[in-house]
């Protein structure tokens, strides 16, 4: 990303959008549509961004925005690509945006339907790990030890994060990649090779959400970067399901998960054998990543 | 602009207006601002500049910006960018990522650029009054600059020949180079300073008859009294003291200077002594000794490497006894051994040695000389700086005083407020607190010989380097970017505080309401 290249014009969104103060998901849609270009249309599934794009007459996308119901992301994009194909318009790209909760739940079926038959469209799951725009309802892209409002204290999410990129690597689509807020250059250079790629393409973003992780708005940014530096969401590409591949590197030496669930109020009240399973079930999804990964070497 | 939808779109239209319309700025509670803190180089900066915000401009090739900001606080970047001894540098925060800024390489390219393409000042039609300067030395040229352009009919009255002060008469021309004092002098005079070469205040013009005369005098005569070491054979002929060696050898003159050569004292003056010494005709060993060790001495440690780079003979922890004499030739210098400890110095006077020679420097420090005031009676206020006031100091300092001075001067005159000079006591940024992790593209880097490249490595401590990382976190599009420059846009900011957080340079504050 060069710097002096910036300027509002190549943005893909406006000014004024609904976004709560330091939303990590208007970052990761203004990243992305930037990187795709002007000829864009997106597809968006009841969730923040739902709120964030706007009421009619204003919006804050630059392009076309069809909504549509909760499940049906996949499906939608299936039929707006084709559609526009039967018009001649080849050219347009079409993003699907969806939440965690119209990705990894209520939205799967969908979406593996979309994937299955390799739909020609890029599916962006904005991942703040739980129903955001309702209040804060657990997902099954919660954290395990998390509090949310389906899981509130004594309670806690049960059960460990769905791991959404094995699902989508098993579909054998042509491209999937994970993303976040802190690494702009490496969500924006990923999206720009999805774009040059055709078939169904799969973006998992991890968006901090300040009011619901419980975390100070200037927060984002930081909490982001701790995300990867712990292993907690590692940066990486996997080409046709098989190819897996690193694009940050994470230091050998991960920094302890502790670091980053210390700043957010959700875990706050996680005790000390909660935060070990959890610091476990991270190293072991760690090492089994990096066998994939070092089987496509 | 969302793209056109014609009425045959199949589709509903919802949004077809820019959210832009909705002012979300109102949201915010807190507002981040701008807020210039103390950079390290700044505050070790001899004269307060604004180091940051002149490589800011080089960065950006805005030379005549650079000129700008620099005049504020050294007119002189020319001067310094030669003989300042730079703790700016030691002190860069970058030293600890790779590697120091070269902050005076490129004060000196904004000097070099002033000289190249100086432009007269706009001047009133008429002299807001007359001002005397006593001394021109950096203290009094700076001074003069200063009030010239605030619009005063300036003349600086020298004793010497040669205008400059030590500029002129002490510092050696292999470390300032003339042309580069003669093309700023001569820009002086083209702005309408008046010079009166050869004349002594307190001799040939009293220093009333300037009272007299002008509406305000400064008096910067610097401290040109050599100090004595009262041993025997100090007044012989051959026996020189350092400022009269270097005066005469800075005007073109040849002292004479008999081989073997001996340099007394540790300071400037006696590097420079024995630097220049070694370089006239038919001197071929020069011996510097100094009293205490090579870590105390108070020279800049750089000189001390180039003199003995050269060739220069160095010998510590001598204490001179006695200048031997055959006749009325110098033969030697008789020396003790000594040492430094907590209790000063102790002498050993049961080992003596013998240093042979055929010259002797003496340069064992200077003091002010008050004979400029006479016998005058006090003025009911008196302006006076450099090194008369301070005692041996720096060219920076000189011109520190040079520039407070004319700040007093005209808030005397024109009841202006006084300039606030930074407080020393405000903490720098530090190293550690600079939000390296967010700078986009950071490499390590070595210094790079192109003054806008290597201007571009500064890290900004404290004030905005234009970096854009705030721009690019932004999650409201909240920041503008103006000519270059990156701009927080009321209408829009939340208040979120990522670009707080996130500003490499910690050149942002939170700022409490809206
Ligand atoms: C050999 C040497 C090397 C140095 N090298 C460096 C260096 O590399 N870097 C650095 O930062 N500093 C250096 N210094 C220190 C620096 O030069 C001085 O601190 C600085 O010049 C002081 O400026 P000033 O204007 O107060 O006085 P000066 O530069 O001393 O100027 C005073 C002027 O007043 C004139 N004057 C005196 N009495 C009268 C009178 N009665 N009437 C009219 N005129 C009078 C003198 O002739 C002189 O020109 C060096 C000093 C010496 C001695
Ligand atoms: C079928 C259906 N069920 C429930 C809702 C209510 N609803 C709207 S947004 C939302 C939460 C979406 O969560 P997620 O997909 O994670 O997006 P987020 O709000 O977190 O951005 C829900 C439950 C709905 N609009 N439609
Ligand atoms: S609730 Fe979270 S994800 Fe939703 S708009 Fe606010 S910050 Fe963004
Ligand atoms: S990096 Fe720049 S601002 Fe910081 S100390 Fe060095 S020169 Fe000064
Ligand atoms: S982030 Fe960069 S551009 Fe923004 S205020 Fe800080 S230094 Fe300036
Ligand atoms: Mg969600």
């Amino acid at each position: 990303m060069k710097i002096d290249e910036l300027n509002r014009e190549s943005e893909m969104i406006y000014s004024g959008h609904n976004a709560c103060p330091g939303c990590g998901a208007a970052l990761a849609v203004r990243y992305l549509t930037r990187a795709l270009g002007t000829n864009l249309a997106v597809v968006l599934t009841a969730s923040c961004w739902s709120i964030i794009a706007g009421m009619p007459p204003f919006t804050a996308l630059k392009c076309p925005v069809l909504h549509c119901p909760f499940p049906s992301a996949g499906s939608v994009g299936s039929g707006l690509k084709r559609g526009l194909n039967a018009k001649g318009l080849q050219d347009t790209t079409v993003i699907v945006l969806a939440g965690d909760g119209g990705t990894f739940d209520i939205g799967l079926q969908s979406l593996s339907g979309a994937a299955q038959r390799n739909e020609d469209y890029i599916f962006v799951c904005y991942d703040n790990e739980a129903y955001m725009n309702t209040g804060m309802q657990s997902s099954s892209a919660t954290p395990y030890g998390a509090l949310t409002n389906t899981a509130p204290y004594p309670l806690f999410k049960e059960g460990q994060k769905k791991d959404i990129m094995q699902i989508m690597a098993a579909h054998g689509i042509p491209y999937a990649a994970t993303a976040t807020v802190a690494f702009p250059e490496d969500m924006e250079e990923k999206l720009k090779k999805a774009k040059e790629i055709s078939g169904f393409r799969f973006i998992h973003i991890l968006s901090p959400c300040p009011p619901g992780w419980g975390t100070e708005s200037s927060d984002t940014i930081h909490l982001s970067r701790l995300a990867v530096a712990t292993g907690f969401f590692p940066l990486y590409e996997v080409r046709n399901g098989v190819n897996w591949k690193m694009t940050v590197p994470t230091d050998e030496k991960r920094i302890p998960l502790n670091d980053y669930l210390s700043g957010q109020r959700r875990f706050k009240k996680m005790d000390e054998p909660r935060r070990q399973i959890l610091q476990k079930e991270i190293d072991r999804d760690w090492e089994s990543l990096m066998k994939r990964v070092n089987n496509s070497k | 602009m969302p793209p056109e939808l014609t009425k045959e779109t199949e589709y509903y239209q919802c949004g077809t207006e820019p959210s832009t319309a909705n002012k979300t700025g109102e949201w915010r509670f807190l507002t981040p601002e701008k807020g210039r803190k103390l950079s390290p180089c700044r505050q070790s900066c001899l004269l307060e500049g604004e180091i940051p915000l002149w490589l800011e401009a080089v960065k950006k090739d805005k030379w005549k910006e650079a000129w700008q900001i620099m005049s504020l606080y050294n007119p002189f970047p020319a001067l310094t960018g030669h003989v300042c001894f730079h703790p700016c540098i030691e002190n860069c925060n970058r030293g600890q990522l790779d590697q120091e800024i070269d902050i005076q390489a490129i004060e000196r390219a904004i000097g070099e650029w002033r000289l190249a393409n100086y432009e007269r000042l706009v001047k009133l039609k008429e002299a807001k009054g007359r001002i005397a300067i006593v001394g021109s030395g950096p203290a009094g040229l700076s001074c003069a600059y200063y009030l010239n352009e605030a619009g005063y009919a300036v003349t600086v009255y020298e004793r010497s020949k040669l205008i400059g002060g030590m500029l002129a008469l002490g510092i050696p021309d292999y470390r300032l180079p003339r042309k580069v004092l003669q093309k700023e002098l001569a820009l002086l005079q083209e702005e309408g300073i008046k010079f009166v070469a050869g004349c002594t205040i307190g001799k040939d013009l009293k220093l009333t008859e300037l009272y007299d005369q002008y509406l305000q005098v400064f008096v910067a005569t610097g401290a040109w009294f050599s100090r004595k070491s009262a041993i025997p054979g100090e007044e012989s002929r051959g026996v020189w003291n350092a400022l009269d060696f270097l005066s005469m050898i800075n005007s073109g003159q040849v002292p004479a200077a008999t081989d073997p050569v001996v340099v007394i004292g540790g300071g400037n003056a006696a590097v420079d002594s024995a630097r220049s010494a070694l370089r006239m005709n038919g001197v071929n060993n020069v011996t510097l000794i100094y009293r205490r060790s090579k870590v105390e001495m108070p020279a800049d440690p750089q000189e001390v490497e180039a003199a003995e780079r050269e060739g220069v003979e160095l010998i510590f922890n001598a204490l001179p006894r006695k200048i031997e004499k055959k006749g009325e030739v110098i033969r030697a210098v008789l020396l003790d051994h000594c040492k430094t400890s907590l209790e000063g110095l102790t002498v050993d006077c049961s080992r003596a040695f013998r240093k042979n020679c055929g010259t002797v420097i003496m340069a064992i420090g200077q003091e002010a000389d008050l004979s400029v005031f006479g016998n005058m009676e006090k003025p009911t206020t008196l302006f006076a700086g450099g090194d008369l006031i301070s005692g041996p100091a720096t060219v920076p300092e000189a011109i520190r005083s040079g520039r407070l001075a004319a700040a007093g001067i005209r808030a005397k005159i024109e009841g202006l407020p006084e300039t606030e000079p930074v407080s020393a006591e405000e903490n720098p940024v530090l190293f550690s607190e600079l939000n390296l992790k967010s700078k986009i593209n950071l490499e390590l880097q070595q210094r790079q010989a192109d003054p806008s490249a290597e201007a571009g490595r500064c890290l900004g401590c404290g004030s905005c380097t234009s970096c854009g990382i705030c721009y690019i976190f932004c999650p409201d599009l909240a920041v503008d970017q103006i000519d270059g420059r990156y701009q927080l846009n009321p209408d829009y900011c939340k208040g979120c505080g990522i670009c707080v957080k996130e500003c490499p340079s910690q050149a942002l504050i939170m700022k409490g309401g809206r």
